[in-house]
């Protein structure tokens, strides 16, 4: 049971780190916490459903399009709302990014309505495929493989092109990456991007498993944030693990100590790791100098 | 200008005779008004008043003193399921009822208070979020509090006076909102709310002046959460009835937003953002009500969007309105007012 | 008994020594200057008594009593008041306001006396009265009169050092610790800075510590002085003794 348990954690803990992952890549370049993120995924996933149900066209263009409507919608937002601020402290920018989440929601909602609507996948989630006892879908499988390639992606864009040394080059140290000819803003923009078709991919994951409406992302947001937090939020790797294990320990909790209240788990690990090791698994925690 | 005689001008409620004027004529204005105008109406300004208390308690936590708060619907939850319970279960009279779920809102806030003092900014938000959303799914979980099924609050009306329902409501929300903001503006004024601020600024220098910035923090948001408990109470006996759905992420938002719109740190921004937001979002409700623009809307949406999705224009106006403030206008409706007002007094200079 | 005692106080930043078994000690209405080039831990020796840093190994006593493990406004409430090398003002208050933090330790309002206070005699109309004319005797010696109502993020810089001077004054502490306070000040207002510092000594009885790059300044105006570099102390005196040593002449200019 346990084992089961563990894997269907993995399944939706898959979908935590994916948008944990979103998350850290631009708490990481810009210190904000994104709190449209969740939204701006909710609506790249409604791009994809009418791409794929109201037009009926196959799918790879549906997720073609979600991913490119994703693209625009990241870069966008930076490029219109976060580098305009007028005082870009903190505070002013978390405002931003709910204002954003607002307005992302609200059209949304105007567009579409609040129906609960029905995204078909090609891997469906009532087949299953039976590995030693333990149960997985075929959407499970494809959420934990899509999860693993965009690690695989992200690693190899960060680590490996010209693009992605400019961006850690950034996070690291804004200034120095701007005296050495990296247009910061730019790449700022670039990360937002990023993360915003990982934002989309965790969106288009999870809209079979919940149903497409405009609150499917408030939940998943928060456990996303709980995950990034775990991790650190300043680390990548540490993102992903902190999904995962979320992921699980939520399962766990669900099964052994009580369904009901599942879902204050997340806020149960903020506050505690919060409280007894800031700095996440793997993320550092440093302080102000005067 | 006068000349300053005494200090306790720096500090006196009401400075100089035409303070006192206008003041006494907004009492008077807002204590005849349920005379003029009747019922929706009278509601309209009573829901002004619970959320002016909200926006004042919520700007000393993000405009004074510089945390943040995306759980304040989580608070008032609190303070109004408090009422109601003592009001249903306990046969508590509502006032001491409202007293009650203030404090329990401020012990609330206080517990919050404590990992907040390790966290920064991103931090707080995310764990002030993930509280509000804790609130809700146990409030909803729990048969005690009516399960997402809600409970009816009592009605509170004061017969012995002479008045309706409705104007009990808004007799008592108004005189506890006036009062609060007279408290949030003495808080300010003195000693407490200058430590806020302080520890707003700059915590190191706060701290080297002698200010406990752990206990001015954990203050901060217990003060402010007492404020959105008492709002709590008020908006439950308002509406009459309470569910968990009421209380959600994006009422937070809400909030937020409202005090931003109004302007950051000042009493006047809370109370500016309060009226013009509950205006706005009543208004925007029934969109298609208003001559000119509602037609016009209507026809948008039955081309491009949906009609029956019309009411969510009230989220992309509020969002909109919330990124141009950021983008032009960091102090909001008062930074707006203010500039107005130094216009007009150098005016034609 | 002297007035501070630092003693064999190390502070390390990753592998970086900040302060290295550094000792001294000042005595009671000294003034007492710390020189050394950038980067030799003079801040970092602030922020130890300071208590915004604890240090990993040694002690810091104030007048007989050990402070290194408190927090930073205890050390504060035993009368340490401090200014800081960039500075760090409330910016969105006003001078008045800011000076008004330094009474904090001297005052007691709390949230119900605020809430109540209502007319001339409440406690805390009375109590800010009683303290606002207090500030007012430090803005007259400071001469910060025009700028009492003025936002302090408006202010030109030399006048905001001038206010960070006055919000330690207002603290009325018996130790106060100056980080640069002559940084980025004309000549005029350094001059006038001179005269204050010894002012404060002089009429408050004040013990003054000072880290300071002038050395016309610290040599003028300094009872002794010390000099430390990479965290170590290279020399102590007084100004003339340690002007002419050897080794504080190599770290400033070099080796010969």
């Amino acid at each position: 049971m346990t084992g089961q348990l563990i894997i269907s954690g993995l399944t939706i803990g898959s979908i935590y780190a994916m948008l944990a992952l979103a998350m850290s890549i631009i708490y990481k370049a810009s210190e904000i916490p994104n709190f449209a993120q969740g939204d701006m995924g909710m609506i790249s996933t409604y791009i994809a459903y009418m791409i794929l149900v109201v037009h009926g066209w196959p799918f790879w263009m549906a997720f073609a399009g979600a991913m490119i409507f994703a693209v625009i919608l990241g870069f966008l937002f930076e490029f219109l709302f976060i580098r305009r601020a007028k005082e870009p402290n903190i505070l002013n920018l978390i405002i931003v990014t709910l204002g954003f989440q607002l307005f992302l929601y609200g059209m949304t909602g105007w567009r579409w309505g609040s129906d609960q609507r029905r995204l078909g996948m090609p891997f469906s989630e009532t087949d299953t495929i039976n590995v030693g006892g333990v149960v997985i879908s075929h959407l499970g499988v494809a959420t934990i493989l899509t999860s693993i390639i965009i690690m695989v992606m992200l690693w190899f864009f960060l680590s490996r092109t010209k693009l992605g040394l400019a961006m850690k080059a950034v996070q690291q140290n804004p200034m120095a990456a701007e005296i050495n000819g990296i247009p910061k803003d730019r790449i700022l923009g670039i990360s937002f991007a990023i993360s915003s078709v990982i934002g989309a991919m965790a969106g288009m994951m999870i809209a079979p498993i919940t149903t497409l409406d405009p609150n499917m992302m408030w939940d998943p947001l928060m456990k996303g944030f709980a995950a990034a937090v775990l991790g650190g939020m300043t680390s990548l790797p540490g993102a992903i693990i902190g999904g995962y294990l979320l992921g699980i320990i939520e399962n766990l909790f669900g099964f052994y100590v009580s369904l009901e209240f599942k879902s204050v788990v997340a806020f149960l690990i903020i506050v505690l790791v919060l409280v007894f090791k800031p700095a996440g698994i793997l993320g550092h925690h440093y302080v102000r100098k005067v | 200008m006068d000349m300053k005689r005494d200090y306790y001008e720096d500090v006196q409620l009401l400075h100089g005779k035409t303070a006192r004027f206008w003041f006494f004529l907004l009492l008077i204005t807002l204590a005849s008004l349920p005379f003029i105008i009747k019922g929706y109406y009278v509601y309209i300004l009573s829901l002004m008043a619970v959320n002016v208390i909200v926006a004042l308690g919520l700007n000393l936590l993000v405009g004074n003193t510089g945390q943040i708060s995306l759980g304040h619907a989580g608070f008032v939850a609190i303070g109004a399921y408090t009422t109601a319970i003592l009001m249903i279960s306990f046969a508590v009279p509502f006032i001491p009822a409202m007293i009650a779920g203030g404090l329990i809102a401020a012990f609330f806030g206080f517990l919050l208070g404590l990992p907040a003092l390790r966290l920064e900014g991103p931090y707080l938000a995310i764990a002030t979020l993930a509280f509000g959303l804790a609130i809700t799914t146990v409030i909803g979980r729990v048969g005690f509090f009516g399960g997402h099924m809600g409970l009816s609050v009592p009605a509170v009306r004061f017969e012995s006076l002479g008045l309706t329902r409705d104007e009990s409501v808004y007799y008592v929300a108004m005189i506890t909102a006036v009062l609060l903001g007279i408290f949030a503006r003495n808080f300010l004024k003195t000693r407490p709310g200058r430590a806020f601020q302080a520890v707003r600024d700059s915590d190191i220098a706060a701290a080297a002046m002698g200010v406990n910035v752990s206990y001015y923090k954990t203050l901060s948001f217990a003060v402010s959460a007492f404020y959105a408990g008492i709002a709590g109470g008020l908006w439950a006996i308002l509406i009459g009835f309470i569910n968990p759905g009421l209380f959600s992420f994006i009422l937070s938002i809400l909030y937020l937003a409202t005090v931003v719109i109004g302007g950051l740190g000042t009493i006047l921004g809370s109370v500016l953002g309060a009226v013009v937001v509950t205006f706005l979002s009543l208004q925007l409700e029934n969109v298609q009500t208003i001559p000119g623009i509602g037609q016009l809307l209507e026809a948008f949406s039955k081309q491009f969007m949906t009609l029956s999705g019309l009411p969510n224009i009230v989220w992309v106006l509020t969002g909109l309105i919330l990124i141009l403030i950021v983008l032009f206008e960091p102090l909001g409706l008062y930074g707006i007012w203010s500039r107005i007002k130094t216009y007009w007094k150098t005016w034609p200079f | 008994m002297p007035m501070l005692k630092v003693s064999h106080i190390t502070k390390t930043f990753g592998g970086l020594k900040a302060l290295d078994d550094l000792s001294f000690s000042v005595e009671k209405g000294e003034i007492y200057s710390v020189i050394g080039p950038n980067g030799a831990g003079k801040s970092t020796l602030f922020n130890c008594i300071n208590s915004i840093y604890t240090p990993e190994n040694g002690t810091i006593s104030y007048k007989g009593e050990e402070i290194t493990n408190l927090s930073s406004n205890g050390v504060a409430s035993l009368g340490i008041a401090r200014t800081f090398q960039n500075i760090e003002l409330f910016s969105r208050l006003t001078t008045m306001e800011n000076l008004m933090l330094g009474r904090h330790l001297h005052m007691k309002t709390g949230l119900l006396a605020s809430a109540s206070m209502w007319w001339r005699g409440s406690k805390a109309a009375q109590e800010e009265i009683k303290h606002r004319e207090k500030v007012e005797e430090i803005i007259d010696i400071l001469d910060l009169q025009a700028y009492r109502d003025k936002f302090v993020s408006q202010l030109p810089y030399g006048i905001q050092k001038m206010v960070e001077l006055g919000r330690a004054l207002c603290m009325e502490p018996d130790l106060l610790l100056l980080d640069e306070p002559a940084a980025g000040l004309n000549n005029e207002e350094r001059e006038d800075l001179i005269f204050w510092i010894r002012d404060i000594r002089d009429e408050f009885g004040i013990t003054v510590v000072m880290i300071e790059h002038n050395m016309q300044m610290v040599v003028d105006i300094s009872d002794r002085i010390l000099v430390i570099n990479f965290g170590k102390k290279l020399a102590e005196g007084l100004p003339e003794e340690v002007i002419n040593h050897q080794e504080v002449i190599n770290a400033y200019l070099g080796q010969p």
